[in-house]
């Protein structure tokens, strides 16, 4: 198995005359748990709508595995190769349960990928990391904000992807639920599996990530470990100085 | 969604329509049989009920609006229309009147073969699915919806409307097709034809409503609403929803298309009056005040509604474009669920956060 | 003998061209000459009807005056030929000097022979066209002419063209001075016609001009084919170039009038995601109050009834302004997050309204008045007019373009809809009242609806349906342009109007309208957000 999970390459994403990203090249490995933050318009969210094929860079290239390069390919083909993300806003299906929205994320595609019996398993195996198995019967709509944040990378994890990108997770968290992500994040952590966090909580950064990438318009600002993020001179400038 | 079996509301509904249905059929010929006003009306509503359960499948279950029913409601209508006049032709050697105003010698080229219904019914099938197939697919496709979709339908409608307005269409032109005389071998307008009609609408609605609860209550049904509330997070999750959306699309219009055949020999008459964006309109207004995402709604909004039409149409004509209107005004703003919101505020248990759940928005 | 009126018609003929037509007009004649020639033998007073017609075309304005009862005198025999020469027995003036006198003897009433009767007819006709004081008196005269293009003396149809002051008769004797030019004797002077009429193509020339190919000239005279087939050539050119204007024209009015039916709705559609299916109704609404203005000056102030289309500009948007503002405020407020339903709340409106003003007002078209500056038109080249009303359409467009652009870009209420526009829950957060802003832009869409309604009734039919005509159009325009720009709209309006107009006369309206949806639709597939959406990141 290649180490090198995405390999973003020269990536450039224009909104009219605005970059959001200009030119921006980076590494993330399996195994690991990076965190990318930065501030407000600084490209993170935009960075991973080119990955999850929401957004189509103007230039430059992000390949998964060394091969498949994912500005080519549309959002549903970039999910069934095992890249899933939980967006910033808690995106859910509100007329659905619980339950259903479990079977959605981890049947990928029209036809099952699992049987009955082994759907049942792994739903409720999900239900039970992500904390909802009193909820199974619920419908989303009646789930607290917490709730949903859980439901929804629950409906990621579902498929077990190679690739699993949290925008966000506890934004409007309380610290106890804080707590229970980042517990949850740390379990999700695997030898063949890419974690991705953007998150603005440099706590929450400091408990999960493994390495941090500072993005300030567009281009990266600092990589490294989150103590040497906090000591670096530029980034106090832009980020945390303020 | 609730297994069929604890649904009583539709199970309620889907009895009285068998219901009528075999009451119709075992009064026929009897004193205590309906008029044939009743039972005609009866049937024609019937019909429309169909067209609001097709729409209601798209609206209702996938957040796709469209103001352009009308016009597979027409492919319908029409296609039965050519069937009813050269069949008509070939049992009774009368010519249709379109042909003698125009001073046609002979039917146009491509009505051959139209005195056999099953390939009246192939054609209808394969023009149905042609344009919704590609309409559908090229908007999917360039992710056209809510809003714009709406509109580019309520076009589509009005322009086929201007289309078959001309007279050198050798569909009616203005004046549509009418004269209808066999069916099937049966001659039309008898009392036997007219319940008989009633009762296969009453079946169609009640099969057609039937498939379309299990449809939405197997795991593609689970897909359509996950489509309705958020596609973009579907697609993420690795659904093709282009598939999905047009499959739905397709049979959706299939549906009115059935509601097109079986209204046109009820009423007598097809004219592109059927192609007005103010049928395709009326028609999102019976499901959103029967309770849009609710099969049972749909139907029981566009009986209500249209028995309320076919009534005011005697008594006064002139009343009901203000009550249509102040009607939608009302479900609109007081009972965004149409029916629905009366029906678990008054009778049914109460539900939970139902009405914030129903009330949710189609797409965003 | 005088020399100086005999110089002076010399002159006057020189003027005139070399290309007189009628030998006579080179005579040596002074007044006295002529008098006796009027009364001599037939042949003489033939010469002197030519030379009377001549002097009409192309004497000085006192000989005019002085020759110009002559001719009616010899018709109704009321000139005395005596002794001393002649006398006009109705005022009962010397022939010659116009001093009174009687006739000495027994005079002579010289009879007009049936030959001579015709010449000096024209040449009465002739005077009557360039002196009489009177239109109608004029007219006649041409009708005179008319009957006789071959003897019309050269000249003569200019000059009077030249003094002419009536348009409508000015036109119509260059008409017959082209013709007459057309069948004269001379080639040099047929061809020369040919030219001036090339100067002014139309289908009416190019039929003039086609019919000399049957002409005997046509088949003998290589350089007479050669001036008609060219002539012929640039005429159809002409043509084809103003059908081509034409179109155009008209496609810009239809456009204004697109435009303004959908530039409110843009508005609207880019602040609240809201297509006002009531758009139509407004506009006819707006054109419902223009007559009502119409109607009220007609009864209070009949001098300002021509002005009622500029008087009706602030009712016409006044009042679709408040039912915009009273249908924000009591219906789409409540469904912000709920476009799809909004659509059928707007289109409850719209059927109310129709119905409303069908019950008030019934439902036959409404009679406008046709003040002058929209009567008429100037014709510009071939069959083009530059017609005033479609002008006033497109005058109007222009200037609420301008109006609105300035709304939007220059005033704090733009800038509102501008931010809103863009992010309604950030604009909140900064204060500005964005439940104001949607009410003020709903009143500024739908009283842009009234003006499209006022723009357009002098061209188009009012009734209670008429919304529907041009609805359906904007909302393409609208589908086409992208939400809430004004660039795109403008755009939009001006490509669907020139395409429909372009199409129209190919293959017919319904076919325009087929093309025109395909069209978007498959634009949409290249664009799916429209002209000039504005792009950014999931929200």
């Amino acid at each position: 198995m290649a180490v090198t999970a995405l390999l973003v390459d020269g990536l450039t994403v224009r909104f009219g005359s605005f970059r959001a990203i200009d030119a921006l090249s980076l590494a993330i490995d399996y195994g690991e748990v990076r965190a990318v933050i930065g501030p407000n318009g600084a490209g993170k969210t935009t960075l991973l709508d080119v990955i999850s094929g929401i957004t189509r860079p103007k230039e430059g290239r992000v390949l998964f595995d060394g091969a498949f390069d994912l500005t080519q390919a549309s959002d549903s083909a970039i999910a069934r190769a095992g890249i899933r993300r939980k967006f910033q806003k808690p995106s859910v299906f509100e007329g659905l349960s619980v339950r259903q929205h479990i079977a959605i994320g981890a049947d990928a595609g029209f036809r099952r990928a699992l049987d009955a019996p082994a759907l049942e398993d792994r739903v409720s195996e999900v239900l039970e990391t992500v904390g909802l198995a009193g909820h199974a019967t619920h419908l989303a709509g009646e789930l607290s904000h917490g709730q949903k944040q859980w439901l929804e990378i629950g409906m990621v994890l579902a498929s077990d992807p190679k690739v699993l990108m949290l925008d966000e997770p506890v934004a409007g968290l309380t610290d106890e639920e804080t707590e229970r992500t980042a517990q949850l994040v740390r379990r999700l952590n695997r030898p063949d599996r890419a974690i991705i966090v953007v998150e603005h909580d440099m706590d929450f950064v400091e408990r999960i990530a493994d390495r941090v990438t500072v993005l300030h318009e567009g281009r990266t600002l600092f990589e490294g470990p989150m103590d040497k993020v906090r000591a670096d001179a530029g980034v106090i400038e832009v980020y945390l100085g303020r | 969604m609730m297994p069929l079996s604890k649904d009583r509301p539709f199970l309620a509904l889907l009895l009285a329509l068998v219901g009528v249905a075999l009451a119709m059929g075992l009064l026929a010929g009897t004193p205590f049989a309906l008029s044939r006003y009743l039972a005609n009306a009866i049937g024609q509503l019937a019909a429309f009920a169909v067209l609001a359960l097709a729409l209601d499948l798209i609206w209702g279950y996938l957040g796709i609006l469209s103001l352009g029913h009308g016009l597979f409601f027409a492919v319908g209508g029409y296609v039965m229309a050519m069937y009813l006049l050269k069949h008509s032709f070939v049992v009774t050697g009368t010519v249709p009147d379109f042909l003698q105003f125009m001073g046609w010698k002979d039917f146009p080229f491509y009505w051959a073969g139209f005195e056999f219904f099953p390939y009246a019914l192939f054609v209808a099938v394969a023009v149905t699915g042609l344009i919704a197939g590609i309409f559908g697919y090229v908007s999917f496709r360039s992710r056209v919806g809510g809003v714009y979709f709406a509109i580019i339908t309520q076009a589509l409608v009005y322009v086929a409307m201007l289309l078959m307005f001309r007279n050198d269409t050798g569909f009616g032109g203005n004046n549509g097709m009418t004269g209808f005389a066999v069916l099937f071998g049966w001659p039309m307008g008898t009392s036997g034809m007219i319940t008989a009609l009633a009762i296969a609408s009453l079946l169609v609605l009640a099969g057609v409503l039937v498939g379309c609860r299990l449809l939405v209550g197997s795991r593609f049904g689970a897909l359509m609403l996950a489509t309705r509330d958020d596609e973009t997070r579907l697609r993420t999750l690795g659904y093709e929803t282009l598939r999905l959306k047009l499959g739905v699309w397709c049979l959706s219009a299939l549906i009115a298309m059935c509601a097109g055949m079986l209204y046109v020999p009820q009423v007598g008459i097809i004219n592109p009056r059927v192609l007005s964006p103010e049928l395709s309109l009326e028609i999102a207004v019976w499901v959103a005040i029967g309770g849009r995402g609710h099969l049972a709604g749909a139907v029981i909004g566009a009986l209500l509604v249209n028995a309320v039409k076919f009534w005011l149409s005697f008594a006064a004509p002139d009343i009901w474009p203000f009550i249509l209107s102040g009607l939608i005004v009302l479900v609109v703003l007081v009972f965004p669920n149409g029916l629905m919101d009366l029906a678990t505020f008054k009778l049914v248990r109460p539900m939970g956060p139902r009405r914030a759940a129903a009330a949710l928005e189609e797409g965003r | 003998m005088k020399l100086a009126p005999f110089v002076s018609i010399l002159v006057g003929v020189l003027a005139g061209g070399l290309l007189l037509a009628s030998p006579a007009g080179a005579q040596p004649l002074d007044r006295a000459a002529l008098i006796a020639r009027m009364c001599g033998e037939a042949a003489a007073m033939g010469e002197a009807g030519t030379a009377l017609a001549a002097l009409a075309a192309s004497g000085e304005e006192a000989e005019r005056a002085w020759a110009a009862p002559l001719p009616r005198a010899a018709i109704d025999r009321t000139l005395a030929c005596d002794e001393a020469g002649a006398v006009l027995t109705e005022g009962g003036l010397d022939a010659l000097t116009r001093a009174p006198r009687a006739a000495q003897g027994t005079p002579r009433t010289p009879l007009l022979s049936l030959k001579n009767r015709p010449v000096y007819e024209l040449a009465d006709a002739a005077f009557t066209l360039r002196m009489a004081p009177s239109v109608s008196q004029r007219a006649a005269a041409l009708k005179i002419l008319e009957r006789r293009p071959a003897l019309i003396p050269a000249g003569l149809l200019e000059g009077a063209a030249q003094a002419e002051t009536d348009a409508g008769l000015k036109a119509q004797i260059e008409n017959l001075a082209q013709s007459a030019a057309l069948n004269a004797a001379d080639p040099a002077l047929r061809r020369a016609a040919i030219a001036r009429l090339t100067e002014n193509p139309n289908r009416r020339t190019l039929t003039q001009l086609t019919g000399l190919k049957s002409d005997a000239a046509y088949a003998t005279d290589a350089a007479f084919r050669q001036a008609v087939e060219s002539g012929i050539a640039k005429v159809e050119r002409g043509i084809a170039l103003g059908d081509a204007l034409a179109t155009l024209y008209n496609g810009l009015s239809f456009a204004s009038i697109l435009f303004m039916a959908a530039i409110g709705l843009a508005i609207i559609f880019g602040l609240m995601g809201v297509i006002n299916l009531a758009q139509g109704e407004l506009i006819m609404i707006g054109a419902y109050v223009t007559w009502l203005v119409q109607q009220g000056l007609r009864s209070l102030a009949p001098g300002l009834l021509d002005w009622y289309l500029v008087l009706a500009i602030p009712f016409a948007f006044l009042v679709t302004a408040a039912i915009g503002i009273a249908l924000e405020a009591s219906l789409l407020r409540h469904l912000y997050k709920r476009p799809l339903m909004s659509l059928l709340a707007t289109w409850a409106v719209s059927l109310f309204l129709m119905n409303l003003v069908r019950v008030l007002f019934g439902t036959q078209n409404l009679q406008f008045e046709t003040p002058f500056y929209v009567t008429g038109g100037v014709p510009v080249i071939g069959d083009f007019i530059f017609t005033w009303n479609r002008m006033f359409a497109i005058a109007f467009a222009v200037v609420t373009l301008a109006l609105t652009w300035a709304v939007v870009r220059k005033t704090p209420l733009g800038l509102n809809i501008r931010a809103v526009t863009q992010n309604r829950d950030m604009a909140a957060c900064i204060g500005i009242p964005t439940r104001r802003v949607d009410m003020m832009a709903f009143g500024l869409g739908s009283g842009l609806a009234g003006l499209a309604g006022l723009a357009l009734s002098p061209i188009y039919s009012v009734n209670p349906q008429m919304g529907q005509n041009f609805i359906i159009d904007a909302f393409m325009v609208v589908v086409l342009g992208g939400v809430g720009t004004i660039a795109g709209t403008v755009v939009a309006a001006l490509g669907i109007g020139q395409i429909n107009v372009l199409i129209e006369p190919l293959w017919g309206a319904v076919a325009a309208k087929v093309i025109v949806l395909l069209m978007i639709i498959g634009f949409l597939q290249w664009r799916p957000e429209g002209l000039f959406a504005v792009k950014g990141r999931r929200k």
